[in-house]
């Protein structure tokens, strides 16, 4: 994970910089013991349309979906649109950027974020004088 | 602190364009499935639904739904589908700081606009989309009727 920004060549877009319009992800976030875990639901994102930057400790999730099938003929029913996924959140404190997880199944992507090692809960022995 | 949304690296709070942004991020935060300003609606897949000459062209957001905890049947021109979507992660203790997906079990049933055939039913789960293609019945598909000039 680079502290820069990211530049995404291919797509030649700033990553951190929301799109146009956007879809914001619904997004479960949970701490353990020992990492913060976000879920965050991105459908019809594949893993090469996903972007996850962490600059100043705000991370940035970014998805662009494949481009579906064509819906040929006549549309009967619209609840949902196809389009980009983008939400930035501000991190607590400090978490070991360095060691995130992600990974994305059946469009939805999870993000570990191990607790830097004084965030963790210690247990601090008394000693009997 | 629980974590907040991120309101933009460099913009002054006053700019009209981030007062854009505000409103847009407030309307997307309404009408997205990411709140629920009007208390807990039963959850069920959002459905794109066309029509082409010769199928039904059915799509669901089923984000985070294993294919194999799908039921998907056809009885007449009744399309339903079942499926259960499930806390996959680990079960251990864990303080929740922001709960906006939704779990459960959800039926949906959709009236179909044409006789289909059953048999030649597909589905396929792709990144959370559901894709159902119903392919019609021959008597139902549509002809183009040649005018023939005299």
């Amino acid at each position: 994970m680079s502290k820069a920004i990211d530049v995404d060549v291919e797509r030649g877009q700033d990553p951190t910089v929301p799109p146009e319009s956007y879809f914001l992800p619904a997004t479960d976030v949970y701490e353990t013991e020992d990492a913060l875990v976000l879920l965050a639901e991105m459908p019809g994102v594949a893993p090469d349309g996903l972007d996850v930057t962490v600059e100043d400790n705000v991370l940035v999730i970014r998805g662009d979906p494949v481009s579906g099938a064509a819906e040929d003929g006549d549309v009967l029913l619209k609840e949902f649109e196809v389009g980009s996924f983008y939400r930035a959140f501000q991190l607590p404190a400090d978490y070991d950027t360095e060691k995130v997880e992600a990974s994305v199944r059946q469009g939805v992507l999870t993000l570990r974020l191990p607790k830097s090692d004084r965030l963790k809960p210690r247990r601090i022995e008394v000693k009997a004088e | 602190m629980a974590l907040v949304p991120y309101r933009g690296r460099n913009m002054p709070a006053t700019t009209l364009s981030s007062l854009r942004d505000e409103m847009n991020e407030l309307f997307n935060r309404f009408w997205s499935t990411a709140s629920e300003p009007f208390g807990l609606a039963e959850w069920s897949p959002a459905m794109d639904v066309s029509e082409s000459d010769d199928a039904v062209l059915v799509h669901a957001e089923i984000p985070g739904i294993d294919p194999k905890d799908l039921d998907i049947s056809v009885v007449g021109d009744t399309l339903t589908i079942r499926g259960e979507k499930t806390d996959e992660t680990e079960k251990c203790e864990r303080n929740y700081h922001r709960v906006e997906r939704r779990y459960g079990s959800f039926t949906r049933s959709l009236a179909l606009p044409a006789s289909v055939d059953a048999g030649k039913v597909t589905a396929t789960a792709k990144q959370g989309v559901l894709e159902i293609r119903l392919p019609k019945k021959e008597e139902a598909k549509a002809k183009r009727i040649e005018v023939k000039g005299t």
